[in-house]
């Protein structure tokens, strides 16, 4: 018993130092990607918050329960101003 | 000639469950709404004649309050409905906040989000889009033979139409950023091994949204079920913005099955003693008519006569029935 969970774990962390090698920078791009969309989605849903009204409001209420903890990141992302430490961010 | 009649069109082709009246304001759209629904009803079938002006007249012509009240009874097989958009609104935006609060289990709604959710209702395409949403609710339900919609003027008519093509193209475009994002999401978790990838809400409340637009546009234009008449008088401005509009409608391919012509001063008042004035009117009028009958060559189905008095009540309500439909 002991001896298999010894090997599991070796495998195991065999398994994951290959993912962070090969895999970890395109599941992380794959994510950032996703993030920037979801942040074109919002725009496109709910963009009369910003004052550029898209989609009908009726329909967008209806979006709105799910993007609720989106939004305020969402705003700040959208409205920001650029400046130096941008770069550097 | 022999003219096509309007009870022909309704024996040639029993699929056309809806019936819709178009023209501009003030023309008679309600009062046909109301007479065709009575005709119907008479003949036996189940009838709900229901308007989607948020200033409907249905009560006045009915004489009974039907406000916000949903399918009343006007006799029997004839049932009525006017939507309260106001109200619908309000409800809908109660929805969405108690839906945030669950979701979240949240106290209050965050100011920001509050905000949004009063501005959005203010907003004048809402009353629109809610009673849009809510003709989609009556039809999808069912339990009646025909449904007769009592329209918005015209440009608004337009406006209704357009709202829905435009409406759809939009949810495509969302909906195929959403399936993007989805493939994001599915690429990401092969990659890390997750085995399961949660449902996405979101994606799924746009195909709704996407199904409820679809049923109502589909309805609007669709030739074997949808029977749309215009109202016309005899009188040059009506003649020419009907005809601008009906190619308006053609393009959003809605079935035109003909035109009524309404408010026709009886030609008999000729031979008698009148003033100048309505001998003029009636002159006029006899040259309209003959310019009717050549642009809309063929596809006139009833000639309409002015009553002695407004309509309201079924009483008047019959005999415009029996003008359009003749004697049943």
């Amino acid at each position: 018993m002991a001896d298999d969970k010894k090997k599991g774990g070796f495998f195991q962390a065999v398994k994951e130092f290959v993912y962070g090698v090969a895999a970890h920078d395109s599941a992380r791009f794959a994510m950032k990607t996703r993030a920037s969309m979801e942040h074109l989605f919002i725009l496109i849903t709910m963009g009369d918050m910003l004052g550029v009204p898209i989609l009908p409001p009726y329909y967008s209420l209806r979006l709105l329960p799910y993007v609720v903890p989106q939004i305020s990141t969402w705003k700040r992302r959208m409205l920001r101003e650029k400046d130096l430490t941008d770069a550097l961010a | 000639m022999v003219r096509i009649s309007l009870a022909n069109i309704f024996e040639q082709y029993p699929d056309r469950h809806y019936i819709m009246f178009g023209g501009k304001g003030g023309l008679g759209k309600t009062t046909f709404s109301a007479a065709t629904a009575y005709y119907l009803a008479k003949k036996g079938k189940r009838v709900l004649v229901f308007s989607v002006d948020p200033q409907a007249s249905l009560s006045d012509i009915f004489k009974k309050d039907i406000f916000g009240k949903g399918p009343t009874e006007i006799m029997p097989n004839l049932y009525a409905q006017e939507i309260d958009a106001d109200r619908r609104v309000k409800e809908y935006q109660e929805e969405i906040r108690k839906k945030i609060l669950e979701m979240y289990g949240m106290e209050k709604i965050p100011e920001e989000i509050e905000s949004y959710i009063q501005a959005a209702a203010a907003e004048p395409a809402m009353e629109e889009s809610a009673i849009f949403d809510e003709v989609v609710d009556i039809v999808v339900k069912g339990g009646y033979d025909y449904y007769i919609y009592d329209l918005v003027p015209l440009g608004h008519a337009l406006y209704y139409l357009s709202m829905a093509s435009v409406y759809d193209e939009w949810i495509d475009k969302i909906t195929s950023l959403r399936q993007q994002m989805r493939e994001y999401d599915q690429v990401a978790a092969v990659i890390r091994r997750d085995k399961e990838l949660d449902e996405d809400a979101i994606l799924n409340e746009l195909l709704y949204i996407k199904d409820r637009i679809n049923k109502s546009s589909n309805i609007l234009t669709d030739k074997q079920k949808t029977a749309f008449f215009f109202v016309v008088t005899a009188e040059e401005m009506i003649i020419n913005d009907t005809l601008k509009a009906g190619e308006l409608f053609a393009k959003f391919d809605v079935p035109l099955s003909g035109y009524i012509v309404n408010r026709v001063l009886p030609a008999s008042l000729k031979e008698q003693n009148i003033p100048e004035y309505l001998r003029n009117r009636l002159t006029m009028q006899e040259h309209y008519l003959k310019v009717i009958d050549e642009v809309f060559k063929g596809q006139i189905l009833a000639f309409v006569s002015e009553m002695e008095r407004d309509i309201t009540g079924l009483t008047m309500i019959e005999k415009i029935a029996k003008n359009m439909f003749g004697d049943f």
